[in-house]
Order: structure tokens, then C-alpha cells, then sequence
């Protein structure tokens, strides 16, 4: 929407890895690098679905639990013995189920988004934690790993399906009526269901895509640790709303893009990765992180200000 | 007297947005006392100057002097303290609150420990709204009351904030009659002629002619960010007006061409619900507007509403070209030619963030879409033609937020023309927008109605009604008063009806009409 705010968004991300580069010697090799890409995966492939949920104008607060709970079911599909396509067949459904009972809600049931994927995050979780009775399934097949371990190349197979992830993704929201409709709901809501577009559908089918992208992460996620735990993914509702956010994203809905999300994502992520790096302590990491999703928010505010009027 | 020498004066004023030159070195000067009108087509320049004056925005260049002395405002705060009050066209009312704690929201009057002491608020705001000649109670919740009673408390509001500052000295007012009924617009003026006996400055922005001629004193005219002229209002003619802020000669304000009154597209009838409409009935033909008249609350957007799918009704039939239609949603009604273009275009018309573009295709996505995929130019392509067609001023990629009220309107317009529309379906099409743009879209309906389809016009322009019109509906209390063919429509038939006089019988001897 706004080129310079993406460029402002890059331009810290590039001042960020300059730092980084001149403080640690270690920050600036392939193999950090990359590890930086398949840690950040995760976090924004959630962040995809989030993206598009806060740019029609709602959040979605169950991602975090819907990887979880996706997570264990893809775990129990691989030890039932479930061939792999079908273990990752009934993970994604399972995390569309979750989002459209999201949509639903709150398109047809007309409730905030806020309290009913508050709902469903408690949900999620408890349902995670009751199938598995609060034990981590694992044990999986060394080809399932391979989503984690996999390599195409000397890329990680987790920054492919990132890649693919966002592609596909920013396709759909920039050349499809969907992607249209997703602006044009944040954006105005009433004007858009006056111009004929069918909104309980298009809203329903926008946390379905947020159930999607969880449950994509979940796989990862499952292959990397070599197990599903229904304790997985806790907190990554605010991560992924805090790199949409960083991203450009307008809370308020009808401005952002999947571009700026990514570079937000990876914002977070090296600096997660610089910060240890330079040994830097847990709990002083999430204070800078803060700060920095805080100042990130105040300068587009200002950016914003001074470009409007 | 010093009634001569300003009490404010704007000078050189210049203000520059990415792009566009707002204010080139704009002149204003108030005198104490005198209500000045400030005419200007949309987008020529007059709410940015009000905003610079009010601390909203910051001038790039020139001064502001305020009793011949220099000040700066750089805030709403530092206008405030320096007497200055601006009341906006959107209403900055909290609707949960009460009249008097909405007037004094900023100055509540406490007692210990922050807990408001409410029988001083509502003596204080039944005080202030006595001498305002306002006959509203200090207890009512602004919620619940109607949109001119609103703009008093408005008013009251702007007002109020004086009581412990050096006192209002100017008071703007952006289009404040746009949603008041004719007594309620009265009710305003007194208020006005009460205000400038006082002392105080009215800086008063309208599109209205008969206002400009009844209540100002002088006139300044603002044309592309320029002043083309500033007159004192018995020295200058309403044509001369036209001209300064046209730059062209306007002599007809309605060029109405009527078109051959073709089959029946729409048939309405006993079309009820609950609260809103009453047994409503009424038919639209091929190559005619059929205007709608009425007060504010009669039922006359609730009417469009309902009839383009937008709101639910409880009973009744519409049928599109004799097929009974049952629409579950505007989709439905735009599938069988029923566009509607809404009478909020901020609220319901356009989606601010996205493109001129984007905006006009909206309605039409499953059409241009193939598979939900749209081809990387089909929205311009769609728009490119309808831009040009309404000579609207602005590409295909512009953002439609930044664009003046006559552009915007041009797009949500231009989102119906994009479509196979049969039966359109106008509320305020002309609300906020200037002469030249208002002139365009009565050309635009005479093209339309030339070309076959039938048009529903909701105004609260009675002139404009009389001017367009074949037929013309008068609504009171959510019912159809009367209906009048366009050679028995006058202006005293509408007002009458409208208030709810001489209701019957006229309904009886047009009831052939009403069909």
C-alpha cells in the first residue's frame, strides 16, 4: 500500500543486521543466517494468517493453540501408523475446522473477534491437552523429519515452505477478488457488503486461512522438536500479531501487506538471534523486544501522521 | 466602532500536501460581528484554510493576527484559548453520554474526589442552553436525539468552552444546515443573527445560495487554493458567485432532459417495517426519476434501503420488470439491476484505503474475476473509461481518500455505471458536493434515464427534487403522503405534504399514479 513505509520497515531490518554484523562476528555467516531463516519459519507463517485477519480488521488470538492442537493431531495420525499424507491431511483440516469455527462466530454469530478466538484459544489448548493427557507424543518416522531437517540445495526445507507460504499467499491477496475483499472489509465494512459482496462467507473463509497457516506451522514445528506437545505454541498469537504489526499492518484493518509482515517476522528474528548471539539474557531479550515492537508502532504512527494530512 | 478593523486576519496563508498546493496564499480577513460566507467548489481550499485556523493543520507559510497582533496556533489547544471554536460537519458528540456532560466533557464541574456534581452540570448546561434559545433537556442522552438537535448541542458545545476563556471571538461553521429541516434551520439563523449582535466573528462554509444571500454579510470566494474574491454580499449577484467559483457560467442549475417514460422496472408494494415504513407502494418506469421527498425521519432512506436489498422489511413486494424479487442481501439486488449509492459516502459508499479503481470494480469482482483470480489490469481497464466518462479528477491508482467530496461521490456513482444497472437508486447523490460536480451527475441522470433506466432520487433539496424529477413522492412518518406529477409539483404542494398537511385526499387523486 505504501512504499515508503515498507522501505522504512527494511531499512531497520538492514540497520539492525549492520549492528548485529559489527558487534558479532558470527552474525554474518551462511550458517547463522540460515539458521535465522528456519528459526524465524514459524513465526511467519503464522504471521501469514494473521496478516490477513487483522487487515479485515479483526485478530485472531487461537493461533497459538490451534498449532498446538494441530500439532497432536498430525502426531497421533503418524503413530496410528496413518500414511503421511493423510497425517498431514487431517493436521490441516483440523486446523481449518478450528478457523471456520472462528468465522463463523464472528461472521454469522456476529460476535467480536477478540473474545470468541480468546475463547477458542482456551479451547484448542485444553482439547490439545485432554487428547494427549498432557504428554508429548513422539517417536515419528526419520521421512516426517525431514520437513524440519530436510534440505533442498543448502536451503532448509522449513525457509522453503516459508517461501511457498508467502507466495501463495501474497498471490491470493493481490490478484484474487478474496485478497480484495479482505482490504476492502477492513477498509469499510458497510460499503463493501453494500457493493454486493457476500461478507459472512469472505470473513469466515479469512480465519479459515489463519486456521491454515497455523496448522502449517504446526507441521514444521512437530518435525523440528520430533514431537507433539500440546504445550507447543504458547505465545505465538503475539508474535505473529507483533510481526504483522512491526510489518505495517494497521490494526484497524484495510492497510498492510504480506511483504511487510515477512520483513517483521525477520525483524524479531535476528534480533532474537543477534541477542544471543551477543549472550544477552532471556528475560532482558524480552524487554528489547518490547521496546522494539513499541517503537516500531510509535515511528509508523509518526511516519503516518505526517504523510496523511 | 471599530467594527472595521479585524478581529482575525489570515494572510499569505500557503499549505502544500504530497502533491496537491492547498492554500496558495490565501487573505481572510473577520470583523467583529459580521457573518462572512465562504463559497468555494469542494476541494478549492476552504476546510483546509478552517483547519489551519483551528490548529488542526500547520501553515507552511504566511501569518495569523488576532487584534493586530501575531500569533502562532499550533494546536487545537492554542486556538481554543485564543476564542476560536469550529464546529466540524462531522459531529464530535459522544452518544452515551448526556447533553450536559457532553457539553461540558473537557470542564465537568467535581466535587471531591472527581465525582461530577451533576445538579450544577445540568443548571450550568440548562443555563447555557436558555440563552441559546435552545429548548433541549441537560439530561437526554445525545444518542436520542435527532441530527439537528445534535448540531445544537454542537453549537452549545463550542460555546460553552468560553465560559472560562477569554470568550469566543470566531465560530466556524462547515455546511451546518446540510441535515437540518427548514424550522430547524431557522432555529440556527436566530441563533446566528443572536451570536454576531454579540461580537462574534461567523466564519459560515455552505453550498447554498439562499443561505449565502440571507444571512451573510460578506462573502469570500476560494477557487483552487486561491481567493478570487472577497464582497460584501448586496453588491454581488448570485450568477456572479456561480461564476467566481466555477470559473464558467452556469445559467441552468437543473438541465433536465426528460426521456420517454418506458415499461414498468419496478413495482413496490405495501412494502412495511416495523418503526420505518408503513404500506409503502409506489412503481418506477423505464426513462424516469422519481423523486423522493420528505423530512429527515420520514422513512425516505429506510425506503431506498430496503428496496436495494440493503436492510430487511417485514412485509410487502418488490418486483424487478414484473418478476417478484426477494433479496437476501444487496448481492441479490445488484444480480437483478438495482444499484443503490447510499446516503453516507464516507460510511457506506467507499472503501477510503483502496484505489479509484479498486473502489469502482468492488461491485463487480465475480464478473471480472476468473476462478477468483483477477488478470492484472481488468480493474483498471473496467475504471479507465468511467473516470473519463465522469471527468473525475484523479487516476485509476489514487487512493480515494484524498480525493474532494464531488470526486468521491463520482466514484461510488461510478461503481453502479461500471454494472448493467436498470434501477438506480440515489440518496443525496448531490450532498456535499459543489456546483460543477452537482451539474455533472444531473447530466449523468438525464444520460441514464435516456438510456432506459430508471432512477429513485432522494434529496433534501427541494429545488434540486423539482428540477430532476418526473414524478415526485412525498414521504411523512414512513408513509407515502402524496405523489405529484411534475407539472402539479410546487414547492408549497412538497413542503405541505411533507409536514404531513392535506394528506388524504391528495393521496386519493393520485392514487391512480401510485399504481
Amino acid at each position: 500500500m505504501n512504499p515508503a513505509r515498507q522501505f522504512g520497515t527494511l531499512i531497520g531490518l538492514l540497520v539492525l543486521c549492520v549492528i548485529l554484523w559489527i558487534l558479532s562476528p558470527f552474525f554474518l555467516t551462511v550458517s547463522n543466517l540460515l539458521n535465522v531463516a528456519e528459526q524465524t519459519s514459524i513465526n511467519a507463517i503464522v504471521a501469514v494468517g494473521m496478516t490477513f485477519v487483522i487487515l479485515s480488521g479483526g485478530i485472531d488470538l487461537s493461533v497459538g493453540s490451534i498449532v498446538a492442537l494441530a500439532g497432536v493431531v498430525l502426531g497421533l495420525a503418524l503413530r496410528g501408523d496413518q500414511p503421511l499424507a493423510l497425517a498431514l491431511f487431517v493436521a490441516l483440516v483440523a486446523g481449518a475446522i478450528c478457523g471456520l469455527a472462528n468465522g463463523m462466530l464472528v461472521s454469522l454469530g456476529g460476535l467480536p473477534p477478540f473474545i470468541v478466538t480468546l475463547g477458542t484459544m482456551s479451547i484448542a489448548r485444553g482439547a490439545a491437552l485432554l487428547v494427549t493427557e498432557g504428554r508429548p507424543i513422539s517417536g515419528f518416522a526419520a521421512s516426517f523429519r525431514l520437513f524440519a531437517t530436510g534440505r533442498v540445495g543448502f536451503v532448509p526445507a522449513p525457509v522453503i515452505a516459508t517461501a511457498l507460504v508467502y507466495l501463495i499467499a501474497h498471490l491470493a491477496l493481490t490478484r484474487t477478488t478474496f485478497g480484495r475483499y479482505v482490504y476492502a472489509i477492513g477498509g469499510n465494512e458497510e460499503a463493501t457488503r453494500l457493493s454486493g459482496v457476500a461478507i459472512p462467507f469472505h470473513k469466515t473463509m479469512i480465519y479459515v486461512v489463519s486456521g491454515l497457516t497455523a496448522a502449517i506451522a504446526a507441521v514444521i514445528l512437530t518435525a523440528r522438536l520430533n514431537s507433539a506437545q500440546p504445550i507447543a505454541g504458547m505465545m505465538y498469537e503475539l508474535d505473529a500479531i507483533a510481526a504483522t504489526v512491526i510489518g505495517g499492518t494497521s490494526l484497524m484493518g484495510g492497510e498492510g501487506t504480506l511483504a511487510g509482515t515477512l520483513v517483521g517476522a525477520l525483524i524479531m528474528g535476528v534480533l532474537r538471534n543477534g541477542l544471543n548471539l551477543l549472550g544477552v539474557s532471556s528475560f532482558l531479550q524480552q524487554i528489547v523486544i518490547g521496546a522494539v515492537i513499541v517503537v516500531a508502532v510509535l515511528l509508523d504512527t509518526m511516519l503516518k501522521r505526517k504523510h496523511a494530512v | 466602532m471599530t467594527a472595521l478593523a479585524p478581529v482575525l486576519e489570515m494572510r499569505g496563508i500557503r499549505k502544500a500536501f504530497p502533491g496537491v498546493v492547498a492554500l496558495d496564499g490565501v487573505d481572510l480577513a473577520l470583523r467583529a460581528g459580521e457573518v462572512h460566507m465562504l463559497l468555494g467548489e469542494n476541494g478549492a481550499g476552504k476546510s483546509t484554510l478552517m483547519k489551519i485556523l483551528s490548529g488542526a493543520y500547520r501553515r507552511d507559510d504566511g501569518e495569523i493576527l488576532i487584534g493586530g497582533a501575531r500569533v502562532d496556533i499550533e494546536s487545537p489547544r492554542d486556538a481554543l484559548a485564543r476564542g476560536i471554536r469550529v464546529i466540524y460537519q462531522e459531529l464530535t458528540l459522544v452518544p452515551q453520554l448526556s447533553v450536559a456532560e457532553n457539553i461540558f466533557l473537557g470542564a465537568l464541574p467535581a466535587r471531591r474526589f472527581g465525582v461530577v456534581d451533576r445538579r450544577a452540570l445540568h443548571a450550568q448546561t440548562a443555563r447555557l442552553l436558555a440563552d441559546l434559545g435552545m429548548a433541549i433537556d441537560p439530561r437526554t442522552r445525545v444518542g436520542r436525539l435527532g441530527l439537528a438537535q445534535r448540531q445544537m448541542v454542537e453549537i452549545a458545545k463550542a460555546l460553552a468552552a468560553d465560559a472560562a476563556d477569554p470568550g469566543a471571538a470566531v465560530l466556524v461553521m462547515d455546511e451546518p444546515t446540510s441535515a437540518l429541516t427548514a424550522r430547524e434551520v431557522e432555529q440556527l439563523f436566530e441563533l446566528i443573527q443572536r451570536l454576531s449582535s454579540r461580537g462574534v466573528a461567523i466564519v459560515y462554509i455552505t453550498h447554498r445560495m439562499d443561505e449565502v444571500f440571507r444571512i451573510g454579510r460578506r462573502v469570500t470566494v476560494l477557487r483552487d487554493g486561491r481567493v478570487v474574491a472577497t464582497r460584501t454580499l448586496n453588491e454581488v449577484s448570485v450568477a456572479e458567485l456561480v461564476r467566481m467559483m466555477a470559473n464558467r457560467d452556469l445559467t441552468d442549475h437543473f438541465p433536465k432532459v426528460r426521456a420517454a417514460r418506458g415499461p414498468e422496472l419496478l413495482r413496490v408494494e405495501g412494502l412495511s417495517r416495523r418503526g420505518a415504513l408503513h404500506d409503502v407502494s409506489f412503481t418506477l418506469h423505464a426513462g424516469e426519476v422519481l423523486g423522493v421527498a420528505g423530512l429527515l425521519g420520514s422513512g425516505r432512506t429506510e425506503l431506498a434501503r430496503a428496496v436495494a436489498g440493503a436492510d430487511r422489511y417485514d412485509a410487502g413486494e418488490v418486483r424487478v420488470s414484473g418478476r417478484v424479487a426477494r433479496f437476501r442481501g444487496p448481492a441479490d439486488a445488484i444480480a437483478c439491476g438495482v444499484g443503490l449509492l447510499p446516503e453516507d459516502r464516507k460510511a457506506e459508499g467507499l472503501v477510503a484505503g483502496l484505489t479509484v479503481a479498486r473502489n469502482i470494480a468492488l461491485p463487480h469482482g465475480r464478473r471480472l474475476a476468473r476462478w477468483g483470480v483477477l488478470s492484472a489490469r481488468c480493474e483498471s481497464d473496467l475504471a479507465g473509461p468511467i473516470t473519463a466518462e465522469l471527468r473525475i479528477k484523479a487516476t485509476p491508482v489514487q487512493s480515494v481518500r484524498l480525493l474532494s467530496g464531488g470526486n468521491q461521490q463520482k466514484v461510488v456513482l461510478g461503481k453502479w455505471l461500471a454494472g448493467r444497472m436498470r434501477v438506480f437508486i440515489f440518496d443525496e447523490p448531490t450532498r456535499g458536493v459543489d456546483v460543477g460536480a452537482k451539474v455533472e451527475i444531473y447530466n449523468l441522470m438525464n444520460r441514464l434515464t435516456a438510456q432506459g433506466a430508471g432512477i429513485i432520487m432522494i434529496s433534501s433539496e427541494l429545488p434540486e427534487l423539482l428540477g430532476m424529477s418526473d414524478r415526485l413522492l412525498v414521504m411523512h412518518r414512513g408513509r407515502i403522503q402524496t405523489v405529484l406529477e411534475h407539472d402539479a409539483a410546487t414547492e408549497e404542494r412538497v413542503v405541505s405534504a411533507a409536514l404531513g398537511l392535506g394528506a388524504a385526499d391528495d393521496r386519493g387523486t393520485s392514487h391512480g399514479v401510485v399504481g
